[in-house]
């Protein structure tokens, strides 16, 4: 069953179609990689599924409804979650609250209940702070101890795409989004996080989107992969497939010369 | 760096010193200052005024330079003649200011600058011939600021009790119109600290101030460094400390109108609205990072608001008019409406400028504080609110025959509103509220794509931190009895923001020290009040370049720097092999957190 679907969309800015009638399809508990040449369209695509933008044409449909026009608490609440390709985090916040704030969608607690420490409130206040302890704990001791209380932009750069990782975790998707999760870390790292993909799925039974440059990653963890260029899908299939697609190494390499 | 760079950078320390010197000078802080005895009669306010300026100069020529990645501390023998020359300079301005009054005799300075009297001249020559007054000025700053630039090369942990004492000893002499009535009313003698002749602290006494807090300082901050190292305090025993500071607090702010009499306990009343004013703007600006500066709108709707619903009456040309409502609702009755009528009012604010952000909120929220101004002072409003005349006969708000008009009285009436402004804070911060509210500053859009919805999250602030600070206005209203649209011009919104900037955005103690240092001090030194706008704008300067976070910042900020160290001991441990890695340390972390 597929869990996200995408047809036919289609983002202009201006007169640049950076989505042009793109088609995508990821099932329940895929892993799915998307590549592409720099400029091909691929986070605008993870903007238009997360409702940063409004496409111009086609539908996304997710878990069985269609998410356009939702605004970006609304996707989230529904089960999409999402890194982004520069980490964003919140630097001031400590480890600990920023993957709190990730569970603000399944808390309900309003003013009345927590100037009153309402007990609803107060379990609920613990709850938040369980599932985020929960999360981090995904990365071993990586996020976790004392980690908890260091503010957010004392960590290091590896450290900061993990959290990114954990506070979307903590946000309970059932679709994750992974924008570049690999971008500029170490090759030990890079198979690190590679090996943490398939164990999000397994462990956590996630249903994985990611954009990845770097093609060890791709072929570690991709069920299936989807190569676009100039908002458009040129390929699918699995890593070899699309390895070997004439059209996926003329939009990387360039056309061979005629003669 | 070059030597001549070291140079250079030394004098221009010294020049900035000079023209603050000659700038105080000029405008009459100086001469206004002479008569605030410090200690004995040595110290005046206005000679540590001359001197702060070579002092701190003093301070900056050794700071530590950091050059080509690497830093530069001077060193003893390097840093006291900087210090020297700095100082000097600072000095030697004001002696050559001395010297051309002088040569120009000082009735024609006074014609393009009106506060150079012969009164001046004289606390500035010290009752000495100029010449020699230049050289005192110049030997003088030479010694203070050789002395600033020593003091910077003192070890940290000895620096930091020492400033402790010397700014506690400050503290109590510029508080020396109320101590020494506390003490008085204490039953204890005050003659060992404070002189009644002189008014400021005794030399012996201001000795011992000094000699005290420092030593109490250092042995506050061993204690810490020592229990960092070892297990810390049991949560029971912190918590048993936590209620033991609360109870004593409350004790003191419980007897505290009786120790200071009535006068001390009206300006600790505009301390409480300035602080309501100051809790309310610390939701918008400092925990959901807007910044509001037409914050005067809600305290001028807390205040005409509760006229209103008690049925004030319109002061008109002719007498006394009628009320627009004849309600005659009781204070007690009035303030739930107006609490809520306040939220209502930051929802229909928050309303068209959900959009904004930064500067352009700013100007748009300016624009609404002035246009509650402008319909204060309207014909059209007349009827209701008084027009230019005000509002007067607000009924009292007594609670068994007490009617909290009386200073001494409205005191407690403000800190139970206070104390209940600052839990209603306390508990909003700590909560998944307050984290969606630093989510937001920290990243909008990120907030948004995390759940959090941002016009929810915007709203529920301007609502909140208006309900806050419409309590300050509705305060003010029962206090006197009457209004009047002077009372609600921008300035108030202008001090307020200050408040809270000053202490530290989202920071609770922040906003309480704020209100305490912009209000109180002006209140209680009344040379202070003359000079208000003036300290306030270089207060503010001055925490905007020295330390951004605020006086006593919110704990998010304070935390970092304890945690590095933590952190740095932790790593250090396992280097030095005495413990495993990382995994020891979460454990460790678990068991703290």
């Amino acid at each position: 069953m597929s869990l996200l679907e995408v047809r036919g969309l289609t983002k202009r800015f201006g007169g640049l179609a950076a989505l042009d009638g793109l088609d995508l399809e990821v099932r329940e508990g895929e892993i799915v990689s998307v590549i592409g040449p720099n400029g091909a369209g691929k986070t605008t695509l993870f903007n238009t599924i997360t409702g940063l933008y409004e496409p111009d044409e086609g539908d996304v449909v997710f878990d069985g409804r269609s998410i356009v026009g939702l605004r970006p608490n609304q996707i989230t609440r529904l089960g999409i979650a999402r890194t982004f390709q520069t980490v964003h985090l919140f630097p001031n916040m400590s480890v600990l609250e920023n993957a709190m704030v990730g569970q603000h969608s399944r808390s309900r607690s309003g003013v009345f209940a927590t100037v009153f420490r309402l007990p609803g409130q107060r379990r609920e206040e613990e709850r938040i702070r369980e599932r985020a302890r929960d999360a981090l704990g995904f990365f071993g001791t990586r996020l976790s101890g004392y980690r908890h209380d260091q503010p957010a932009f004392t960590l290091s750069y590896a450290n900061r795409r993990r959290l990114e990782i954990a506070r979307a975790l903590a946000t309970e998707p059932k679709l994750l989004l992974l924008d570049e999760p690999t971008a500029g870390m170490n090759p030990r790292e890079t198979l690190e996080v590679t090996e943490q993909i398939g164990r999000l799925r397994d462990e956590r039974g996630l249903t994985i989107l990611v954009i990845e440059h770097d093609m060890r990653v791709v072929k570690g963890v991709s069920d299936r992969v989807v190569a676009c260029d100039y908002g458009r899908k040129i390929a699918e299939g699995t890593y070899e497939e699309v390895a070997n697609d004439p059209q996926v190494i003329e939009a990387y390499l360039g056309k061979k010369a005629v003669g | 760096m070059s030597g001549s760079a070291i140079v250079r950078r030394a004098l221009r320390a010294g020049l900035v010193g000079a023209v603050i010197v000659v700038y105080l000078a000029l405008v009459g802080m100086i001469e206004r200052f002479q008569v605030r005895n410090l200690i004995g009669t040595q110290v005046t306010l206005a000679r540590l005024l001359i001197a702060a300026p070579a002092f701190l100069a003093g301070l900056v020529a050794a700071r530590p330079r950091i050059a080509s990645g690497r830093v530069e501390q001077p060193t003893l023998p390097q840093a006291w003649p900087l210090g020297a020359l700095t100082g000097a300079v600072a000095g030697a301005a004001t002696g050559v200011l001395m010297l051309i009054w002088d040569a120009i005799g000082i009735d024609s300075v006074r014609n393009v600058f009106p506060n150079a009297s012969p009164t001046l001249m004289s606390i500035l020559t010290f009752g000495h011939p100029v010449v020699l007054a230049g050289l005192i000025l110049t030997a003088g700053g030479a010694a203070v600021g050789a002395a600033g630039s020593v003091f910077r090369l003192l070890q940290f942990r000895i620096r930091r009790p020492l400033t402790t004492g010397v700014v506690t000893m400050l503290i109590l002499a510029l508080l020396q119109r109320i101590v020494p009535t506390a003490l008085f009313e204490l039953g204890l003698a005050s003659g060992w600290l404070y002189s009644p002749i002189t008014g400021g602290l005794t030399w012996p006494g201001a000795l011992l101030v000094v000699v005290a807090a420092t030593a109490a300082a250092w042995f506050w901050a061993e204690r810490r460094r020592a229990s960092r190292a070892g297990p810390e305090g049991t949560p029971q025993g912190r918590r048993m400390t936590r209620y033991v500071a609360l109870l004593a607090i409350a004790g003191v702010l419980a007897v505290l109108p009786q120790l200071i009499g009535s006068v001390f306990s009206n300006i600790l009343g505009d301390v409480g609205i300035y602080l309501l004013m100051g809790l309310g703007l610390n939701i918008v600006v400092g925990y959901a990072g807007m910044l509001h500066l037409g914050n005067v709108a809600f305290f001028a709707a807390g205040a005409y608001l509760t006229a209103v619903l008690m049925s004030a009456v319109p002061v008109t040309a002719l007498g006394q008019g009628h009320p627009a409502l004849s309600w005659h609702l009781s204070f007690y009755a009035a303030l739930p409406l107006v609490i809520v009528l306040a939220a209502v009012l930051g929802v229909l604010i928050a309303g068209p400028v959900l959009r904004l952000r930064g500067d352009y909120l700013a100007i748009v929220t300016l624009g609404f504080g002035q246009i509650v101004s402008v319909l204060l002072q309207s014909d059209w409003l007349k009827p209701v609110l008084g027009g230019a005349q005000g509002l007067t006969g607000i009924a009292p708000a007594p609670i068994a025959g007490v009617s909290f008009r009386n200073p001494q009285t409205f005191y407690y009436l403000m800190v139970v509103l206070c104390v209940a402004a600052i839990y209603v804070s306390w508990r909003l911060a700590e909560s998944r509220i307050g984290r969606a509210w630093n989510a937001m500053r920290e990243d909008e859009q990120v907030a948004e794509a995390m759940g959090i919805n941002t016009v929810r999250y915007k709203l529920l602030a301007f609502a909140l931190g208006g309900a806050i600070g419409s309590l300050s206005g509705a305060l003010f209203a029962v206090r006197i009895g009457s209004l009047t649209p002077t009372s609600f011009e921008l300035l108030v919104s202008i001090t307020a923001l200050a408040v809270v900037i000053l202490g530290g955005m989202g920071s609770i103690p922040g906003v309480v020290v704020g209100a305490l240092a912009l209000i109180g001090l002006p209140g209680l030194l009344s040379e202070f009040e003359d000079y208000r706008l003036l300290i306030y704008g270089a207060a503010l300067v001055a925490i905007m370049i020295l330390r951004p976070q605020g006086l006593i910042p919110n704990v998010r900020t304070a935390r970092e720097l304890k945690e590095e160290e933590i952190l740095q001991d932790a790593w250090s441990r396992i280097y030095a092999g005495r413990e495993p890695a990382p995994a020891a340390v979460g454990e460790a972390g678990k068991e703290r957190g």
